[in-house]
């Protein structure tokens, strides 16, 4: 009986917080401490500062063009410059607005219908259950990334479509994990008791059942904003992200990798660090998100 | 074998244990000391938290990875077990102890045939593939399993919990162990496969001179097994002695009430309350430098207080000693009365009736195979009333329940009545009236709850769901319902986790009682909680019932608890009711065999009854059920040609006692008493 200090306190007026409390408020202290999130949460916000004011302390317009194309990386230009001359270092601190403004939006997107699909296929069942399961495993099937880019393709290369194409490709792996949880807990006794007062279905799922599987819905959210990161740049990349001369980072990757045969490694290089770096950050944090819930 | 008769098979000297929680060290045993000697059957007992199986662990060193002996020492024989090296440790482990767990299906791999991992265990200890086969067939029988060579071909999935426990007990006499570990090794058996576990654990005990450690909650167990009992509280032993007199005569407060927090003897709730032990045992790692039981005993002053009570011998043989002390004042404790009085309402057949069904019945699908798992159920509930429900796990109880309250729809063609107007099959049909009258308390109130609402959120929304009343009049009712069940304002805004299991659980039957329903059923409502708790929850219901003259359908596997408590008794078998009558009359017989069979079964802290009943087998699929009576193939008393051919109606004995057996009920009478 780890739970019974609060009884034994009896007269107390403030409750004190449970072991389950306090074992959390441990946990996040010792996550707080592991340097895989201290690493990770630096990176990340070295990029959102730069997302943010990246304008106003860049050596040089992003846009303009420098007297010397595919100068190298030196004390005048830091990261040098690409083919038409442009600074490549204000150019990546500038790009990572692109990819922090749509990438967590996306993956917010894709989480809020996976939990929602994930809840019914996972609470009502049966038929529903059935039919959307295998929907969602034909899907799972098919490479993202092809499926992503004849998307975009067709219905037009602009942020909103992208968003909306991601969030939908993240919908059925969201909804899959969701499903799982669910599952745990429709049967539980206090499903039952809802049901036996005469609770509604939704209420149930999203009232009942939703506030005890925050912590799965959290990790994932966590580790979709990587994959976003991932994919966002990657259909950029492909050509399926914002035209130039934007900055964004798969956009100057896309640009710049031509000219690696001549020599010129820099313009494709340093974008493409950036998008590791910031990949490899959410999911620094993602796993100690992960280990701090999951104890 | 042990050649020295002087030296214990076991001895555990001042043990100490602590387990590290968040990088601090917090006591859980407190000096343990006891022994064992060869062939003797020592038992543990005490409530959850009270560090019996933490004991049982530490005795094979085989703690968790937080916990530490941190004083003391294990002596096996004249090896000090905590003074090992880590290899000679497995070795004494492979050769010299076994553990037998509560869970048998646990302690076996599942994707492993019973004989590969059976002839493992015989192979570790040098034997080769042949002979331990012959070795895996012999220990087979050696727990009398009658088909061993098939047994051996077969998938642990695919016995019966029973027969798991048996293999897993040729397991552990493998090596033929010195020392025997069973940590409540029936816990999760039913009574007529507990009985037979439980004999062959005593046929056992004599082939072999193991040293048997027994841990169990349940005393009667303890008392049916143990030579001698050692009682713990809050990590030390305050009471040892032979089991049938530490039993029959307490010596240590704390003993005293255990025992008496028990429904024993046949008593009635209408005769008295159970008595309760208040308070709730100290965390782990709480300072406790004299008496461990201090605060929460009736005896308690300030010599208790300050300073350590001694061990003082009880009788003249040096066989018992108690920890406290005023050894001397334990008869005091007999006059202390259960300090809440408790009302209770006696059946009266004038009461009207709440609750009726008739012709119902249940049958599952699956794959296209009709399983019926409720047939042909007649019931009446009337005002007032508690019925409860016993039989074995598959008997249908529990559909039975979840038929009454509309989880599960009847087959068409039954008809539920609630005060003699026709209800719906299912909750969600049923009128918000019908809803309101029947709520449910379940087993395990941790999944009961929302552990992500605060109480008075779940209270709240019961009230407002099943009333129609909101804003503070429902909140008023709310505070109204939880002091009914003496749960402190507090705890209101407390959430489930922060509770204590006792508390958890009148949570939940605040909540049944949210819309004052005619009719609560109680699953198993008390299985999960420690008996003194198990007394208080009781003793609650009883008064509440009195008070709103609310009719109870009480199920349970415990024949003492429903024996209190209940009005009336249904017994269940294979979906069909049995046997139904009045408590008194189903209890005192003349019964049905199966009821008979089923109050044998169960070991009483009041030592063993005279007559045995063992049943053979175990319950049969409900999808492919015998012929005739569907208790024939297990029952000690069918008659050839008879029982197998037609199955009995459920015919009146006695007013209001009826039963379904071809045995007229002279015959029975007369068999029944021969055996006594």
């Amino acid at each position: 009986m780890s739970d019974t200090s609060v009884v034994a306190a009896a007269g107390a007026t403030a409750a004190p917080p449970s072991e389950r409390q306090q074992a959390r408020r441990e946990n996040w202290r010792l996550v707080r401490r592991r340097p895989a999130f201290i690493i990770g949460l630096v990176i990340l916000l070295v990029w959102i500062v730069c997302a943010l004011f990246g304008t106003s302390f860049v050596p040089y317009d992003p846009f303009e063009t420098r007297e010397i194309a595919y100068a190298r990386p030196g004390g005048t230009y830091y990261f040098g410059t690409d083919q038409t001359g442009r600074d490549v270092f204000s150019r990546v601190v500038v790009g990572a607005r692109d990819v922090l403004k749509i990438a967590p939006l996306a993956a917010f997107l894709g989480v809020l219908f996976g939990v929602i699909l994930g809840m019914f296929m996972g609470y009502v069942g049966r038929w529903f259950d059935l039919v959307s399961g295998r929907v969602v495993e034909a899907l799972l099937s098919l490479p993202t990334i092809l499926i992503g880019l004849l998307a975009v393709t067709t219905l037009g290369k602009s942020n909103p479509v992208v968003i909306g194409v991601v969030a939908v490709l993240f919908t059925p792996i969201v909804a899959k994990t969701v499903r799982a949880a669910v599952m745990a807990e429709r049967d539980l006794d206090y499903v039952t008791s809802a049901k036996l007062r005469g609770e509604s279905t939704p209420f149930i799922m999203f009232r009942e059942i939703l506030p005890n599987i925050w912590g799965p819905i959290i990790v994932e959210l966590t580790i979709r904003v990587g994959y976003a990161i991932f994919v966002i740049s990657t259909l950029s990349f492909l050509g399926a992200g914002p035209p130039p001369p934007s900055p964004e980072w798969g956009a100057q990757v896309s640009q710049g990798y031509n000219d690696l045969a001549a020599g010129f490694w820099w313009t494709t290089l340093f974008p493409a660090l950036a998008i590791a770096s910031l990949v490899i950050a959410v999911n620094l944090i993602a796993d100690s998100v992960q280990a701090a819930l999951e104890a | 074998m042990n050649t020295s008769v002087d030296l214990a098979a076991l001895s555990v000297e001042n043990l100490e244990v602590a387990y590290n929680v968040r990088g601090v060290d917090r006591a859980v045993l407190r000096g343990v000391s006891f022994s064992i000697a060869p062939g003797e059957a020592y038992g543990l007992v005490g409530e959850s938290g009270c560090g019996k199986s933490t004991t049982a662990y530490a005795a094979l060193r085989y703690l968790p990875r937080n916990g530490k002996i941190t004083g003391g020492r294990v002596m096996l024989g004249n090896r000090d077990i905590t003074a090992m090296s880590d290899d000679s440790l497995q070795e004494f482990r492979a050769s010299e102890a076994s553990m037998v767990y509560q869970d048998p299906a646990q302690a076996m791999n599942p994707s492993l045939r019973v004989g590969r991992q059976l002839i493992e265990c015989f192979t570790l200890l040098g034997q080769s593939n042949e002979a331990a086969r012959t070795s895996a067939v012999e220990a087979l029988h050696r727990v009398r399993i009658a088909d061993p060579e098939s047994v051996l071909d077969r998938y642990p999935f695919q016995l019966s919990g029973g027969m798991q426990q048996r293999v897993v007990i040729a397991m552990a006499l493998a090596c033929n162990p010195k020392l025997l570990v069973l940590d409540e090794p029936t816990t999760g058996l039913d009574a007529t496969v507990e009985a037979e576990v439980l004999d062959l654990v005593r046929t056992l005990r004599q082939e072999s001179d193991a040293a048997v450690l027994l841990i169990a909650h349940n005393l009667g167990i303890i008392r049916s097994l143990c030579d001698r009992v050692g009682v713990m509280y809050a990590g030390r032993i305050v009471e040892e002695g032979p089991s049938h007199q530490v039993f029959d005569d307490p010596q240590h407060p704390y003993t005293v009430g255990l025992l008496r927090s028990l429904p024993r003897r046949g008593v009635r709730k209408t005769e008295q309350a159970l008595a309760t032990i208040p308070g709730t045992l100290p965390l782990i790692g709480t300072v406790l430098p004299t008496c461990v039981f201090v605060d929460r005993c009736p005896l308690a002053d300030t010599t208790c207080q300050t300073v350590e009570p001694p061990v003082v011998p009880v009788g003249a043989d040096g066989t018992r000693f108690t920890r406290c002390h005023y050894p001397h004042r334990i008869s005091e404790l007999a006059a202390v009365v259960p300090d809440i009085p408790i009302g209770v309402l006696a059946a009266s057949p004038d009461n009207p009736q709440v609750l009726e069904l008739s012709h119902v019945s249940k049958t599952f699908r699956q794959r296209g195979r009709a399983i019926p798992a409720l047939v042909d159920i007649d019931l009446r509930l009337a005002e007032g009333e508690t019925l409860g429900i016993v039989g074995e796990s598959g008997s249908g109880k529990s559909t039975l329940a979840k038929t009454m309250l509309g989880v599960e729809v009847a087959d068409a063609g039954g008809t539920l009545q609630r005060d003699g107007n026709a209800m719906a099959g299912a909750t969600s049909a049923r009128t918000s009236d019908d809803k309101r009258a029947m709520q449910m308390v379940f087993q395990n109130p941790d999944s009961a709850l929302n552990r992500s609402w605060t109480v008075r959120r779940i209270l709240l929304r019961a009230v407002a769901k099943l009333t129609g009343v909101t804003g503070s009049v429902a909140n008023d009712r709310v505070e109204l319902l939880a002091a009914q069940l003496r749960l402190t304002p507090r705890h209101l805004d407390l959430k489930p986790s922060q509770l204590s299991g006792g508390l958890k659980q009148r949570v939940a039957i605040a909540r049944a009682f949210a819309g004052d329903p005619r009719i609560v059923v109680c699953d198993e409502p008390t299985s999960a909680l420690d008996v003194s708790v198990q007394a208080a929850i009781l003793n609650l219901l009883a008064d509440l019932q009195a008070d709103k003259r609310t009719s109870y359908v009480f199920i349970t596997h415990d024949v003492a608890v429903v024996r209190y408590l209940a009005d009336r008794i249904a017994v269940m078998y294979l979906g069909r009711i049995q046997e139904i009558g009045p408590t008194d009359d189903v209890f005192k017989g003349p019964h049905h065999p199966y009821t008979e069979a089923l109050l044998s079964a169960v070991p009483s802290v009041d030592g063993e009854a005279t007559k045995r009943i063992r049943l053979d087998g175990e319950i049969p699929s409900p999808s492919n059920p015998p012929s005739g009576c569907v208790f024939h193939p297990r029952c000690p008393r069918a008659i050839p040609g008879v029982c197998e051919v037609s199955e009995p109606p459920l015919a009146e004995v006695s007013p209001g006692h009826s039963m379904r057996c071809h045995i007229p009920i002279d015959e029975l009478r007369r068999l029944q008493s021969e055996t006594y």
